[in-house]
Order: C-alpha cells, then structure tokens, then sequence
C-alpha cells in the first residue's frame, strides 16, 4: 500500500482542468482574424452596413438602397397579376363570336401624335381578357414543374436502387464493383444541377426533359448512398437466418432487408421528391422547363407583379406538398 | 443420419471450441446438447449448417459429406433456430414462416411476395400446431411475444420438411412455464415431421424432461453421451454445477 502511494501524487497536487488557457485564447483570436477576412470577402459587412441604413430610413433617417430595391418590387408586385390581355390582331383564327369561358374583349384606344403632319390618330384595339388567364397559366406551368419533380424521382429511384444495391458492401458481386458505383454515385452528387441542366439543354433543347434528367442525375447520387447507407446498416441476424436456410442473397435482400429499410427509403425519397420540385421551380432559368422559365422571363422585363404571382404560387404548392407527404409518411410507417 | 467424425474446430485467435468429436445421431432423435458458456455447443451446431467449417474432421449427413460444394444443398435440408430468433421484425407472422421456402420458390414470385395456397395452408398449419392463432397471421412479428416469436421461429424452420433442425438456446430468453410450453411444441413438431432435432440448452431439468439424448460438452470434449435415464448422479450433480449453479458459484468466488 504504501509503495502505491509514493507512486501516485497527494489529491491536493493532482492536473485540474482549465477552462481558460492561454493556448485557447490564442487559438480563438487566430480563428476569429481569418474569419474576419473570410467575412469581408464575402461582403458581410457591407451587408451589416446597407442593413442598418435600411431599418434608419425606415424611421426616416437617410436613404437606403436596400429599401429602395425592396419598394420597387413590392410597389410593383401588388396587386398580382391574374387575368391576360391579349391584343385580339395577334391571335391566330380568333373567333369573335366564340369566345374562351368567362372571357370578354376590351377596346382600348391609343393615341399618336404624329409630328411630321402635327395630328393626333386614334387607333382603336381590341383586347381579348380572361379574368383568371394569368393565374390559370402560371397553375400549368406550376403542375408541369411538380410533375418534373415527380419523374425526376422516379428515374432517380430507378438509378440508384441497383447502384445502390451494388454499392452496398454486403451484396457487392465484388471489391471492384463496389469501389466503382460509389465512385460513381459521387460523381452524381459532385454534378450541381443547374450545370448539368445547362450542358443537358445543349443536348436536349429547351424544356422539361432536360430538366428532368437534371435532377435525376444529381439526386440519384444522393438517393443511391442513402440505400446503400441502409441496407449495410440492417441488423445481420435475420439475413443470417435466411441464408444459413439456403436463400438467394437476391431474396435474402428482399425479405430481410427490404423490409427492413423500407421505412427509411420511403423517408429519403419523400425528401427526394420535395427537394426535387423546389429545385425544378427554379431549373426553368437555364431553360430547362417548368415555372423557372416563365418567372425569367418575367422578371428581365421588370413584370413584378407576375413575378408575384409566380411566387405565391410556387410557395403554395410547397406548402401543399410538405403538408400532403407528411400525411402519407404517417400511413406508410 | 448425421455423424461427426472425429470434428475439431480451432478459431483464428487460438480458441479451441470444439476438439474431436465424435458422434452418430440417428433419425428422428431429440438431442440436446448441454454445456456451459463456450463450450462449444453453438459451434458445433454451426458447423452442421455450414456457418462454420470444421479444421480437422469430416460431418455427414445421409451418405451427403458437408464441404463448400453441397453447402446449399445441405442447408436446405436443415431447418434452424437461433437463439435472438432472427425473424424479420417488420415483416408478418405468415411471411416469415413463409421466408423459411425461399430457396424452392421462383425469383419473381419472390420478388411480389407471391406464395402459393398450397404453401400457406402448410405455413397455417405449422403455425397452428405450435400453439398460434389465426388472428396473429397478419401481424408484425416484432408485435409478438418473446414465446410467440419464438414459436414462429419454431414454424419457419419446420416448414420447408427438413431432416435435421437445429435448435441454438431457443428457451434462453424465456420464463420457466413459457420454456416447457415451447419446448413440447418443438417436440410435437419433431415428431409429425419426422425430423431430428439438436437443441443446445442450458437448463438440464428440460433437458432430462424432453431429450431423448443428452449430449454434455465441456471445453469442446464430449464427458457424457446417452439417455437421460443413464445420467448417474455424479455425472448430474457435476452438470448442474456446470450450467445451473454457474452464477452461485461465481458469487462464492467472489467471496
């Protein structure tokens, strides 16, 4: 016993913990100087600055560019824009006596001074306008962007399910295999849709499916480490027991897996397919279909008040889908 | 039936779990292999069903020597339940049993879950003889009991009419009443179907209460091997220090 002792040190000169040392000191006061540079180059305290000025004119103190920016577009964007005009001259077959539901024609007159004779010409349009025309384009456009989510997922699914099977280490047919499909499903991921987007309007033109195929290739990366994620996490007992009884591993996969990481799937493909539509909104800019094209093209020629209709719809069909798969996440599980 | 010839087994790290082996179990015999914690009960049971291969030895089943070639062949004609039971949790009572034929049923219909009537009357009627009800049918097996699973596990391992079935602690986790009760089930079963059964137990009164054989291991070495009426008291006393009284004894070492 009392060797033991000479051994270990008195409790009263046993190492304390210290919260504070010089060394943390140092090491925070490094980290904060290349935080400051990291913020300057990213303008934060510009930002700080013009945000400030912002909330002083707001009690109208000084003037402020960011207000300014904000009033321009909101002075614009109410009220939204609902209905359509369209000039009846640039309708093609237009039927005056059949006319589209709930629509009616509006004449307007435009006035022209004309310098070289000094007279004022009168010309009179007709304007052909549905109450609700904006709204219900901007509606199909906003459907066509959700069903380019949905089969962007379900191509997505249809990569990554085998991908992710054999980039799974347990049901690998080999080493190689597996190091090559997760190389691969990181290359997916590595691939930003908008640029993939991009090179695919290239390729496909404009529209949708190049927006489609956009989103499956990048979220397939994801989906397809996701499963593969999962199924090497299952516990190992049942599929034991089903392959010790003789079982494939194919079916050793379906019925002791699957079932398994089913739940768990269905969760990433229900982010999946969210993700999917709030990115399809704004794959549009590049060309690649959807609402994203309407709303460029919109705002570049300063229609804020379409632009807030594009918006608002976009932010409804959002909520609209956050709501419904949270419905039928609870009855899967 | 089944026959050990003179089987070892020696692990990577040095363990000798089991160390010749000898033994003949003949058709339709209920054997219970007794021993304590690593004494290689489980081993020896993993090496009929291929898990594990034996170092040195050879194992037989019919005139069948097991090797890798006819592993899969071998495991089809065992049945096998483990001791965390390993059923599918989410999957139903019906689809697990039904799990023990996958290997007889076709990819596809595999695939869309799709057995035939034939094949689920037979799991309906398994079930029903170890003692389940048609209400329990659809439900998850991780809804069950600890006894009901251990039940459904008795059920997927007789269904696809195996010759052997190996049975690792399937009472381990169980109360004493629940024990006997799924113990007489396996033997019910055992015996409509004609198969033999090892079973791996560590409580000696059921074993001298169901076996027909009683088969002692101790640090890999067979020290007794026969009916139940020919355990002489002394060979009794010493398994019962080595399985029953194991904890008392480890508090009087303690002390």
């Amino acid at each position: 016993m009392n060797s033991q002792n000479k051994q270990s040190k008195h409790w009263q000169d046993w190492e304390l913990h210290r919260a504070v040392t010089p060394k943390n000191l140092i090491i925070i006061f490094i980290v904060f100087i290349l935080l400051s540079f990291s913020a300057h180059n990213t303008e934060l305290d510009t930002a700080a600055v013009e945000t400030s000025k912002a909330v002083l004119s707001v009690v109208g103190i000084g003037e402020s560019q960011v207000l300014d920016g904000a009033l321009r577009f909101v002075s614009q964007a109410f009220p939204l824009q609902i209905s359509e005009r369209t000039p009846v001259n640039r309708l093609d077959n237009f039927d005056h006596s059949n006319l589209p539901l709930f629509s009616y024609i509006e004449k307007g007159e435009e006035k022209e001074y004309d310098a070289l004779t000094e007279t004022w010409t009168t010309e009179t349009t007709e304007y052909l306008v549905q109450p609700i025309g904006y709204l219900k384009k901007v509606a199909i456009k906003m459907w066509e962007t959700v069903e380019m989510g949905f089969w962007g997922t379900v191509i997505c699914i249809m990569i990554s399910l085998p991908l992710g099977i054999l980039a799974s280490q347990n049901y690998t047919p080999h080493r190689f295999v597996y190091s090559f499909t997760r190389t691969w499903l990181s290359f997916h991921r590595a691939m930003p849709e908008l640029i993939v987007a991009l090179i695919l309007v290239l390729m496909y033109g404009f529209g949708p499916i190049a927006g489609v195929l956009a989103l499956a290739i990048h979220t397939s990366g994801v989906l397809g480490k996701f499963f593969a994620d999962e199924i090497e996490n299952a516990p190992p007992g049942p599929q034991l027991a089903l392959s010790s009884s003789g079982a494939s591993a194919f079916k050793v996969l379906r019925y002791a897996v699957f079932p398994h990481v089913y739940p768990a799937w269905i969760a990433y493909v229900q982010y999946i397919f969210e993700r999917n539509i709030r990115t399809a909104t704004v794959l549009g800019i590049v060309g690649a279909g959807g609402i994203g094209m309407e709303l460029k093209g919109r705002w570049d020629v300063f229609d804020y008040d379409h632009v807030a209709t594009i918006l608002l719809a976009i932010f409804i069909t959002v909520i609209l889908l956050e709501v419904g798969s949270q419905k039928l996440r609870k009855n899967a599980l | 039936m089944l026959k050990f010839e003179s089987v070892s087994r020696v692990y990577e790290d040095g363990t000798k779990a089991v160390s010749n082996v000898s033994l003949h179990i003949k058709a339709g015999e209920f054997c219970v292999l007794l021993g304590p914690s690593g004494a290689g009960k489980s081993t020896l049971m993993n090496m009929v069903n291929g898990v594990v291969e034996p170092s040195s030895g050879s194992i037989k089943l019919g005139d069948l020597v097991l090797n890798k070639r006819n592993k899969s062949t071998i495991q089809r004609r065992i049945g096998m339940i483990h001791q965390q039971l390993h059923l599918v949790p989410r999957l139903s009572v019906l689809h697990n049993v039904l799990a023990g034929l996958l290997p007889n049923v076709g990819l596809f219909r595999s695939l869309i879950k799709s057995f035939s009537f034939e094949d689920q009357r037979r799991a309906c009627q398994l079930l029903s003889e170890v003692g389940m009800e048609e209400k329990h049918l659809l439900r998850r097996a991780s809804d069950l009991s600890g006894g009901q699973q251990q039940r459904v596990a008795i059920a997927r391992a007789f269904i696809p009419n195996p010759e052997v079935v190996l049975a690792d602690e399937p009472v381990a986790s169980l109360d004493p009443a629940m024990s006997r009760s799924v113990l007489q089930s396996l033997k019910t079963a055992a015996q409509q179907h004609g198969a033999t059964v090892i079973c791996t137990l560590h409580q000696l009164d059921y074993a001298l209460e169901f076996a027909d054989r009683i088969i002692a291991l101790r640090q890999g070495e067979i020290f007794f091997d026969g009916h139940p009426s020919k355990l002489d008291e002394v060979t009794q006393n010493e398994l019962y220090a080595l399985t029953e009284h194991l904890p008392v004894k480890l508090e009087q070492v303690a002390a």
